[in-house]
């Protein structure tokens, strides 16, 4: 008997193309439903921000919660925790975990977005400005730049003007509850205004220069300014 | 030859040439068993790290709520005990953290407990290294600096003697001459083509 009938073969073949076909068909109908039913980027497209701006980036997809994204973890100890504010200051000084709670606390729901392409928008962030943290260390008129350090020599840097804005903070708690390991914990910074490498996980210091210096991701290829709205993503 | 004379110069010649391939091989192929455990470690981390937006390639993560039994001792270690007891966890915390008025912080190697003293409301968040892809990312990532820099160096140049070596490796037509030709030009023409697609940087 005649096992491989070329015929039957073919008809096997052809049904095997038709169904892989079929799958195809419905994944990718599934998939356009699902971009079509993303009603949280299509609403935060339609809204605008106070100065003028849309809400959402261009290039933006809203998601719900943040992503861990990686990076070297610091000690997520608050007992062990120090934050250094310090450079081009007239009174440098170290807090700890506690002497940081005990500081005036801000809570603000900010828009953070990742230059991965996902925001999160009105996430509520609590933690002390850094504004404030820079009043209290009388900052130089040397001082032009701000250089946040983290755990295992990490950084980023913006201008002091954006690094004193109000929305910047210094953050321990993340919708009402303490800050995750994944990000960041126990402090971090937050510049909403920036993509979302600026603010620094593990976060351990912070430095004032009168230079600026690019940082971990600004000489690994990523842009020095990272306005989101101009799409500076890039080098 | 049966004249006795010598070979024509130019075979000579040609039989010189020819004998550099098998040299070249050699060293390709010695070469190329020796890029094999590199060539994994970027290949399986670049292919981790390149979807950092979908998962996170380090860490597989934890976040869960627990609620205690009121109230709580006041005194901060009876309270860890209890809280600790209550969550069926036996090991030691390596930290029991007073962060605020109502919040306990229990540390831990891999996870954090918060507990709200006030509330009972425990919130249990941390993460646990994937054990081969974190080594991975972190070798391909150059975290730890130092001497990895010169074995990641040494091992770009490697590649490129490898791809370089490689376009020598077959004479004729499914050679550089021929085929192999055709599909270098292929192979060249995909970062081109995405350049002049994509607009570039």
């Amino acid at each position: 008997m005649n096992r491989f009938n070329p015929e039957i073969e073919q008809a096997l073949a052809r049904r095997r193309f038709i169904q892989a076909a079929g799958a195809g068909t419905v994944i990718m109908a599934l998939g356009s439903l699902y971009v079509l039913s993303d009603d949280l980027t299509r609403e935060a497209k339609a809204q605008t921000r106070s100065d003028g701006r849309p809400r959402l980036p261009p290039g933006q997809r809203v998601i719900q919660a943040l992503k861990p994204m990686g990076g070297e973890p610091g000690d997520p100890s608050p007992g062990n925790y120090r934050l250094r504010v310090h450079g081009e200051v007239e009174a440098p000084f170290e807090l700890g975990f506690a002497e940081l709670l005990a500081l005036p606390q801000v809570e603000q729901a900010l828009d953070v977005h990742c230059v991965t392409t996902w925001s999160v928008l009105g996430a509520k962030w609590q933690g002390v400005r850094v504004s404030d943290l820079a009043e209290r260390a009388k900052l130089k008129k040397s001082a032009r730049y701000v250089i946040f350090e983290a755990a295992h020599g990490y950084t980023s840097n913006v201008a002091l003007r954006d690094a004193l804005k109000p929305t910047v903070m210094v953050a321990h708690r993340l919708n009402g509850t303490p800050l995750a390991r994944a990000h960041g914990a126990p402090v971090r910074a937050v510049l909403p205004d920036f993509y979302f490498w600026k603010s620094a996980k593990w976060l351990t210091g912070i430095r004032f220069s009168d230079h600026d210096e690019p940082g971990y991701w600004e000489t690994r290829g990523y842009s020095n300014h990272a306005d989101p709205w101009k799409e500076e993503r890039y080098a | 030859m049966p004249d006795g004379a010598g070979e024509p110069k130019a075979a000579s010649r040609r039989r010189r040439k020819l004998a550099l391939r098998p040299w070249l091989r050699a060293l390709h192929r010695d070469v190329g068993y020796f890029a094999v455990g590199l060539t994994v470690v970027y290949a399986v981390s670049g292919l981790a790290v390149n979807h950092l937006k979908d998962w996170d390639p380090n860490f597989k993560q934890v976040s869960r709520t627990h609620q205690l039994a009121l109230p709580l001792p006041t005194d901060d270690d009876a309270a860890s005990k209890s809280a600790l007891r209550a969550l069926g966890v036996r090991e030691e915390p390596r930290e029991v953290y007073r962060a605020s008025e109502t919040q306990l912080d229990l540390v831990f190697d891999q996870r954090t407990f918060h507990v709200d003293t006030k509330s009972g409301i425990v919130h249990e968040e941390g993460q646990a290294a994937r054990p081969l892809l974190r080594v991975a990312n972190w070798l391909h990532l150059n975290r730890g600096k130092r001497a990895w820099t010169y074995v990641a160096d040494s091992y770009a140049v490697f590649l490129l003697f490898l791809a370089l070596s490689g376009l020598f490796m077959i004479p004729g037509r499914k050679g550089l001459l021929g085929r192999g030709a055709l599909i270098v030009a292929l192979g060249a023409a995909i970062p081109i083509a995405y350049v002049v697609l994509s607009g570039g940087p």
